[in-house]
C-alpha cells in the first residue's frame, strides 16, 4: 500500500435499494444525470442493467470469433503438416489430404481456442484477478441491491470538478436508495 | 406489472386480394405443369412431386414442432410470435390428399414396388415385409393422421384460450406436447425412411430421419422468420415483436442451420469413413458429374452463408437482414430435398426447369392460400398466452 491510501479519503456514496426494479430505475436516472462515475451492485445479473448503466458493447465476441478462426485454422494445419508433409502414410486407402476426417479436430481446436481466449480476454478486461478490492457491504453479496456514485478522481478535481457529499446523497434518495452512506478509500480502492 | 390494459389484440390478417390471385394463379400453374409433364416426362413429374410433398410437408410439420417446443418448455420470449408456427400447421391435413396423389406415383418411384425388381434380391425380399406398397400406405397414412390430430387439437386449444384466457389450455397443450413429441420423432423418421430413404432400398443410415429432421427444423425457423418480418412490415406486430423477439428467433436460426450442418456432416464423415460398399453409393451419385456443385452448394449455402451472416448480433437484430437470409433459407432447403430426390433418377445432375418450377408454385399456392386463410381467420398472435404480457415487456422493464 501506499501512503495515499493509508489517508482514508471520500471514494463516493452509496446506496441501497431493496429491490432489482427499483435499482434499474435508479442507475438510468444516475445515467441521465451528471455524475460519470457510478456503478451498480446486485446478488445476480439484473436484466436490462448494461442498457441501463449506459454502457456500450463489450469487444469480446470479437476476440472469441477471431480466436476460434485461428484454432481451426491452426486445427487444419497441424493436420495437414502431419499427415501430408511430415509423415505421409496411406490410411484406409484414403488421400494422404483427407479433409474430411481433419473436421472433428478443426472443430474441437476452433471451441477450445475460442473458449480459452474469451476467458483470458474477460479476465484481462475486467481486470482481473484483483485481490486488492474486497466488497464494501457484505449484504450487496446476499439480499441487496446498491448503486455507487464515485467521487471524482484527484486529476478530475484538479479540473475544477466538484463533489458533494451531502447533494450526492441527498440525490440517491431522491431516486429511491432506502439507506445512504459514504465510502471511504480503505480496502475498496 | 401494470401493462396489463397496453397489450391492443392486433386481430387477424387479411391478405390482399392481388396475392390471393396469385397464389389461385400459381395452383392452377402447378396443376397444369403436373398434368402435362405426367404425359411428357412422367419420372420428372412425379420426382418433382416427391420434392415438394415433402419439402411442405416438412414446414408445416416443423411449425407444429416449434410451437410444440414453446408449450412443452413453457417458453416466455415466443409467446408473440407462437401464433405464426401454429399458422405453418394449416397445410398440414391437405398432406393427406399430396400422400394420397403421391400413392399413384409409387410404381414410378420407388423400385421396391415391382415384384420383379425383388425377386431374386435377396436384400430386396429381406426388405420385402416392410418395404410394401400396402403396409407404406397405411402406415403413413396413420402418420399424417396423428400429426393432423395432435395439429388440430393443440392449435385448437391455442385458439380457444384466445377468447378465454384461460390458463388451462396452456397445461393441456403442455400435457400434449412431450406425447407429441415422442409420436413425432418416431413418426417422422419413418415417414423420411419411406418416402426418401426408399428410393435407394439398398441403402440405409440411420441418421436419415435426424438429418431430414434437421432439415426440417432449418426451414421451419426460416419460414417463420420470414412471416414475422412480412406481418411486422404490415405493422400487424407493432408493440409485440422488438428486436429482442427478432434477437431470440435469429439465434434459434443460427443454431439451427448449425445443426443441419453437424447432421449432415456426421452422416457423410461416417459412410466415407468406414467406406462400406453398401453405403456408400447414395454419396457417390451425389458427389459425380453435376450433382457435385449441389453437395457444394450445400455446405457452402446452406451452412456457411447464414452462420457467418447471422454470427453477429446486430444482423439477429436486423428485420432486413433476418428476412432475407430466411427466405435465402428456404430455397436452400428446397435444394437440399432435391438433392436427396433427383440423384435417384438423374445421375447426371440436377434438373430444375419447368417442370420442377411449375410445381413447386402450385405447391406454394397451396400452402400460401392456406397460410392466408387461417390468418384470417385468426389472431396473428396468440393474445389469450398467459405469458404474452411478460414477454412483450421482457426486454423494457
Amino acid at each position: 500500500m501506499d501512503n495515499q491510501s493509508k489517508v482514508p479519503h471520500l471514494a463516493g456514496v452509496i446506496g441501497f435499494f431493496s429491490d432489482p426494479h427499483q435499482l434499474l430505475r435508479a442507475t438510468e436516472k444516475v445515467r441521465d444525470s451528471s455524475y460519470k462515475h457510478f456503478d451498480a451492485f446486485s446478488p445476480y445479473p439484473v436484466h436490462g442493467m448494461d442498457a441501463a448503466q449506459g454502457l456500450k458493447r463489450s469487444p469480446l465476441p470479437l476476440v472469441t470469433f477471431a480466436a476460434g478462426l485461428t484454432g481451426g485454422s491452426l486445427g487444419f494445419l497441424l493436420q495437414y503438416w502431419t499427415s501430408v508433409i511430415d509423415w505421409p502414410l496411406i490410411v484406409g486407402g484414403k488421400p494422404l489430404n483427407s479433409w474430411p476426417a481433419f473436421v472433428p479436430v478443426m472443430f474441437e481446436c476452433t471451441i477450445l481456442f475460442a473458449g480459452l481466449a474469451t476467458v483470458g480476454a474477460m479476465f484481462l478486461l475486467n481486470g482481473l484477478p484483483n485481490h486488492k478490492r474486497k466488497a464494501f457491504d457484505p449484504r450487496i453479496t446476499r439480499d441487496q441491491f446498491a448503486l455507487l456514485i464515485e467521487a471524482p478522481v484527484a486529476l478530475e478535481e484538479d479540473q475544477g470538478v466538484k463533489f458533494d457529499e451531502g447533494k450526492t446523497a441527498e440525490f440517491l434518495k431522491s431516486i429511491g436508495a432506502k439507506e445512504v452512506k459514504s465510502v471511504y478509500s480503505e480496502g475498496w480502492f | 406489472m401494470a401493462h396489463a390494459t397496453t397489450i391492443k389484440n392486433p386481430g387477424n390478417f387479411e391478405v390482399s386480394g392481388t396475392i390471393k390471385n396469385l397464389l389461385l394463379a400459381f395452383v392452377a400453374i402447378g396443376i397444369g405443369t403436373f398434368l402435362l409433364s405426367l404425359k411428357l416426362d412422367p419420372t420428372r413429374a412425379w420426382a418433382s412431386f416427391l420434392l415438394n410433398h415433402f419439402y411442405f410437408m416438412s414446414l408445416a410439420l416443423g411449425g407444429l414442432f416449434f410451437a410444440t417446443l414453446q408449450w412443452i418448455t413453457g417458453a416466455m420470449w415466443s409467446a408473440p410470435i407462437r401464433r405464426l408456427g401454429e399458422a405453418l400447421t394449416a397445410y398440414l391435413p391437405f398432406v393427406f390428399v399430396t400422400f394420397l396423389v403421391l400413392y399413384l406415383g409409387v410404381p414410378k418411384l420407388y423400385l421396391w414396388s415391382h415384384l420383379e425388381h425383388v425377386q431374386g434380391d435377396l436384400v430386396l425380399e429381406g426388405k420385402s415385409g416392410y418395404l410394401s406398397v400396402g403396409f407404406f400406405l397405411v402406415r403413413n397414412l396413420i402418420a399424417i393422421g396423428l400429426w393432423v390430430f395432435f395439429a388440430l387439437k393443440m392449435v385448437g386449444n391455442s385458439i380457444a384460450q384466445d377468447d378465454t384466457r384461460d390458463y388451462r389450455f396452456t397445461e393441456k397443450n403442455r400435457f400434449l406436447s412431450p406425447v407429441f413429441m415422442i409420436v413425432f420423432a418416431l413418426s417422422f423418421t419413418m415417414a423420411s425412411f419411406d418416402q426418401l430413404m426408399s428410393l435407394d432400398p439398398h441403402w440405409f443410415s440411420t441418421m436419415f430421419g435426424v438429418y431430414c429432421f434437421a432439415g426440417m427444423v432449418y426451414s421451419a425457423f426460416a419460414a417463420i422468420c420470414v412471416l414475422t418480418l412480412y406481418l411486422k412490415a404490415q405493422g400487424k406486430l407493432d408493440g409485440l415483436v422488438n428486436e429482442n423477439h427478432l434477437h431470440d428467433l435469429g439465434k434459434f436460426t443460427f443454431g439451427f442451420a448449425v445443426f443441419w450442418a453437424y447432421i449432415g456432416f456426421s452422416q457423410f464423415m461416417l459412410i466415407w469413413y468406414a467406406n462400406l460398399p453398401e453405403e456408400t453409393g447414395y454419396f457417390i451419385r451425389r458427389m459425380q458429374d453435376g450433382w457435385m456443385a449441389v453437395s457444394a452448394f450445400l455446405l457452402v449455402g446452406k451452412f456457411l452463408v447464414p452462420f457467418f451472416i447471422l454470427m453477429p448480433r446486430d444482423a439477429k437484430r436486423n428485420p432486413r437482414v433476418l428476412g432475407y437470409i430466411g427466405g435465402f433459407m428456404l430455397i436452400a432447403q428446397w435444394i437440399d430435398v432435391l438433392w436427396m430426390v433427383q440423384p435417384e433418377f438423374f445421375k447426371d445432375g440436377p434438373r430444375i426447369g419447368f417442370t420442377e418450377l411449375g410445381v413447386t408454385l402450385g405447391f406454394l399456392g397451396v400452402f400460401g392460400l392456406l397460410l392466408f386463410r387461417f390468418l384470417a381467420k385468426n389472431n396473428v398472435v396468440a393474445i389469450g398466452d398467459p405469458r404474452l404480457e411478460e414477454s412483450v415487456f421482457h426486454h423494457h422493464q
